[in-house]
């Protein structure tokens, strides 16, 4: 497991493109066990701001949102990798994703003892800096997840370009999988919220009728809110 | 005629200056201070090639002394309780730094592409810091001279911090230099974690404040980021001498 991670983090294109041309069930078990570590703990401190239960509920929910994230996309991602002509199987780019996601979670697990500091020094909900506090934790997390990402897509794309011998191909298989991806993602972040929770609000697991509603709806909502 | 032919040095691996080659005795806290200001890539040599954990220990051990000891001279400026209070925050802040950041050092050296061992990894960074206290050490002296010349806690401590940026620059200076000789490509990510490193141990000083200057507790009650603690401390509105 350990030997996994450091060949996803050094990020050899080669070596990887030859797990994914002879696929090991171990492998994928090994890539969804760091999902779940990296990004359970990462969303331990992501909640713990709120509360300890919103710590464990967030821990909980990260991986889920992961993992529903790359089932529900499963098919799509195949399809288009085919239709771009990257020559990668449905196998092999659930496999790719789930590698991709895998290498965030590591990097956002061994970033989780920063934001465990962040959050020490950050102001308490009851005191009267307590908005500096969340702004402050809020882009931490953004920061910091945006960065994990980019970094995984980065050796997502390199991997890409390795399977499919052409820039241009690789380019267009990944830009598709991050819209739909990100399509999904958001709305089932939206279904799975709270995640740092709401100073206001109750913790919970999930908010009440958790399915009305969605993310564009309250974005666009948001956004009319402000302009008109 | 009979002639013997010398065969030619093997060259010895240098990088910016360091030789990484091994140490020629047994660490001891007098060859692993002289070798770290002289020769430190043999100290990066042997965390890398030795397994053994004597090095390493001395290495934290006497960073976390330097850093005590300088932390002596931060605390003359009050005396009192801040004798023993500054050098133990500092070493303490030292410790908890480099517990903070250990994970994401080891995960961002394995991003540049680097395959080394978590045992390698926290063997660097304790040089990083043993270098760093070292020099600290070296400024105590002008340090201490300036403290008993003044009552501005802002001076002293821009002047405390000064001497800080310069000591954790050679260290880090150090730990770069090991990541190239390991064969990083880029070494991006390295440079990252360097800026978190310092950032973290910035925080430190709004962490465990007073470390310059006198409190009635030993942790504050308030929380507060550092630049929030350096904005009261110039205006006059926190500790007192």
């Amino acid at each position: 497991m350990i030997a996994c991670a450091k060949t996803l983090l050094r990020g050899d294109a080669s070596e990887i493109a030859a797990w994914l041309a002879t696929f090991d069930g171990r492998r994928a078990m090994h890539c969804a066990l760091w999902i779940s570590l990296g990004c359970g703990i990462y969303g331990a401190t992501v909640g713990l701001w709120r509360a300890p239960l919103q710590a464990a509920f967030t821990a909980l929910k990260f991986p889920l949102l992961i993992f529903l994230t790359c089932a529900g996309n499963a098919v799509l991602n195949g399809m288009l990798a085919q239709l771009f002509g990257s020559g990668l199987s449905f196998r092999q780019t659930s496999l790719a994703i789930l590698m991709s996601f895998a290498t965030a979670a590591i990097v956002l697990g061994a970033l989780s003892p920063l934001t465990l500091f962040v959050l020490h020094n950050t102001p308490p909900l009851g005191s009267g800096a307590a908005r500096t506090g969340h702004s402050v934790m809020l882009l931490t997390h953004v920061g910091l997840i945006a960065y994990a990402g980019a970094l995984a897509n980065q050796r997502l794309l390199r991997l890409l370009e390795k399977m499919s011998d052409s820039r241009a191909i690789a380019r267009r298989v990944l830009l598709s999988w991050l819209a739909g991806n990100l399509f999904l993602g958001a709305q089932l972040a939206w279904t799975l919220r709270p995640f740092i929770g709401s100073p206001n609000l109750a913790v919970q697991f999930l908010r009440d009728d958790p399915l009305r509603g969605n993310f564009y709806e309250a974005v666009w909502r948001a956004a009319g809110h402000l302009f008109f | 005629m009979n002639t013997t032919m010398n065969p030619p040095p093997i060259p010895r691996p240098t990088l910016r200056g360091l030789v990484f080659e091994p140490m020629p005795e047994e660490p001891n806290p007098a060859s692993v201070l002289e070798t770290l200001l002289k020769q430190p890539g043999r100290i990066v040599h042997d965390l890398h090639h030795r397994s053994a954990a004597g090095l390493p220990i001395w290495l934290l051990g006497l960073g976390l002394m330097g850093m005590a000891l300088y932390g002596l001279i931060v605390g003359m400026l009050s005396g009192g309780p801040q004798l023993w209070v500054a050098p133990a925050k500092m070493a303490l802040g030292t410790l908890l730094a480099m517990i903070i950041c250990l994970p994401s050092l080891y995960i961002f050296v394995c991003l540049d592409g680097i395959e080394t061992r978590i045992r390698t990894v926290s063997g660097l960074l304790f040089a990083a810091v043993c270098l760093a206290a070292l020099l600290l050490v070296g400024f105590a002296p002008v340090g201490w001279i300036f403290s008993q010349s003044t009552d501005s806690i802002p001076l002293i401590g821009a002047l405390h911090l000064l001497f800080w940026i310069i000591a954790v620059g050679f260290g880090l200076r150090l730990l770069n230099a090991a990541g190239a000789f390991f064969g990083s490509g880029g070494r991006l990510h390295l440079k990252l974690w360097n800026l978190i490193f310092i950032l973290v141990c910035l925080q430190m000083t709004a962490t465990l404040r007073p470390i310059i200057g006198r409190a009635d507790t030993f942790f504050p009650g308030e929380k507060k980021f550092f630049i929030a603690h350096w904005m009261d401390t110039m205006a006059g509105r926190t500790e007192k001498r």
